[in-house]
C-alpha cells in the first residue's frame, strides 16, 4: 500500500512540476535537459521504491503509474473544461511575420527560438511565417504563407 | 491574413481572453514549488542533530540527535552524562520511538546489559566516576515505511534512582 501512495503522490508531484515549469523548457533536449532528467528519473525512483528491490514493488508503481496516466488521458478526452488544466492550451507567438511580444513573452520565447524552428521547416524568415504556435508538447509549429 | 489554423481560437489562442490568471496560478504554484526545498534550508525536514540537556544534582544527560528524519536516512544520537558524582550504576532508558521502524546499526561502546521496562528499552551503562563523562554513540537507520511522530524520551536512572529526563518526539517524513 505504501508503494501505491508514493507512486500517486510522486506521478502528482511530477505532473504539476511538468505543468508549471514551462512547455519550452521541457521540449527541448539540451545536454544539459538529458543529465538534469536523468537526475530527476533518479531522484523520483530514490523515493519511490526506497529500499524495496522486489518485483512485486516494481509492479505495483508501474501498474499505479499506468493507471494514473489512462485516468489523467480519461479526463482530458471525458471532460473538455479539464483540458486547458490537464494539457495546456496552444498559444499563438507569430501571426502575418509579426512576432506577438506578449505571448513571447508569457512563454519566455525569443524571436531567434521562433526562427530555429521556422528553418528546420523549410521557413527562411520571420516575414513568410503565417503562424507560429506554441503547442501544448511544447514544440512550435509553423505554417508558412501561401 | 492568412487563414485561421483549424482548432485555434484568436480570442483564447493569440488575445488570452480569460487566460491572464493562468500565468498568476503557474507562478503560484512554482512559489509553492520553491518553498519545499527552502523550508528543507531551514531543517524543517530534517536531519541537522541539536543538543538536549537534562541537568541534575548528581549528572547531566546531553542528547545529541535530529529531531527530524526522512525515511531511509542514516543518523546518530549521541548520549553523553557527565558525572558530577559518582554515578554507581549509570542506566538510559529509551522510549520505543526510537527502536519502532528504526534499524539500530551499532551501539559504542556496548552497554554492559540490555532489557525492557514496560516497553521501553533499558541499556545499562555501569560506572561513571565522578568529573567523568560516558558518551554513548548509537547509530540508526530510518525504516521507509516509519512515518509519523513519535516520543523520544530518555531517562538517565543511577540503579533505580531517576536523575533526568529528556522529553523530545521525532519525526518522520515520508
Amino acid at each position: 500500500m505504501d508503494l501505491a501512495i508514493r507512486a500517486v503522490a510522486l506521478f502528482c508531484f511530477v505532473y504539476l512540476i511538468t505543468r508549471i515549469i514551462g512547455r519550452r523548457e521541457l521540449s527541448s533536449l539540451e545536454p544539459f535537459d538529458l543529465i538534469l532528467l536523468i537526475v530527476m528519473g533518479d531522484a523520483i525512483q530514490q523515493g519511490l521504491t526506497q529500499d524495496d528491490y522486489s518485483v512485486t514493488g516494481a509492479l505495483i508503481v508501474i501498474g499505479t503509474f499506468a493507471i494514473l496516466q489512462v485516468l489523467v488521458s480519461y479526463l482530458s478526452f471525458r471532460f473538455p473544461r479539464l483540458r486547458p488544466a490537464l494539457d495546456g492550451e496552444p498559444i499563438v507567438v507569430v501571426q502575418d511575420g509579426k512576432a506577438i511580444e506578449k505571448n513571447m513573452k508569457r512563454e519566455r520565447i525569443t524571436v531567434e527560438e521562433v526562427l530555429v524552428e521556422a528553418r528546420q521547416q523549410q521557413v527562411a524568415s520571420l516575414d513568410e511565417i503565417a503562424w507560429a504556435v506554441l503547442e501544448t508538447s511544447g514544440k512550435i509549429s509553423i505554417i508558412p504563407k501561401q | 491574413m492568412a487563414a485561421i489554423p483549424d482548432g485555434i481560437v484568436l480570442k483564447r489562442h493569440r488575445d488570452l481572453v480569460g487566460r491572464a490568471k493562468d500565468a498568476w496560478i503557474r507562478r503560484a504554484l512554482l512559489l509553492l514549488v520553491g518553498v519545499v526545498p527552502l523550508l528543507a534550508l531551514f531543517n524543517v525536514f530534517g536531519q541537522r542533530p541539536s543538543v538536549t540537556t537534562a541537568r541534575s544534582a548528581k549528572a547531566d544527560l546531553e542528547l545529541y540527535a535530529p529531531g527530524h528524519l526522512r525515511g531511509g536516512l542514516l543518523w546518530e544520537a549521541r548520549f553523553t552524562i557527565s558525572a558530577h558524582r559518582d554515578v554507581k550504576d549509570a542506566v538510559l532508558e529509551l522510549d520505543k520511538g526510537w527502536l519502532e521502524g528504526m534499524t539500530m546499526n551499532t551501539i559504542e561502546p556496548s552497554p554492559i546489559g540490555e532489557g525492557s521496562n514496560d516497553g521501553k528499552l533499558v541499556l545499562d551503562l555501569g560506572h561513571v566516576p565522578s568529573g567523568r563523562r560516558h558518551i554513548l554513540f548509537v547509530q540508526f537507520q530510518v525504516n521507509p515505511t516509519n512515518v509519523g511522530r513519535r516520543p523520544q524520551d530518555v531517562r538517565l536512572y543511577d540503579g533505580k534512582t531517576l536523575l533526568a529526563t529528556i522529553h523530545r518526539q521525532v519525526t518522520v517524513f515520508p
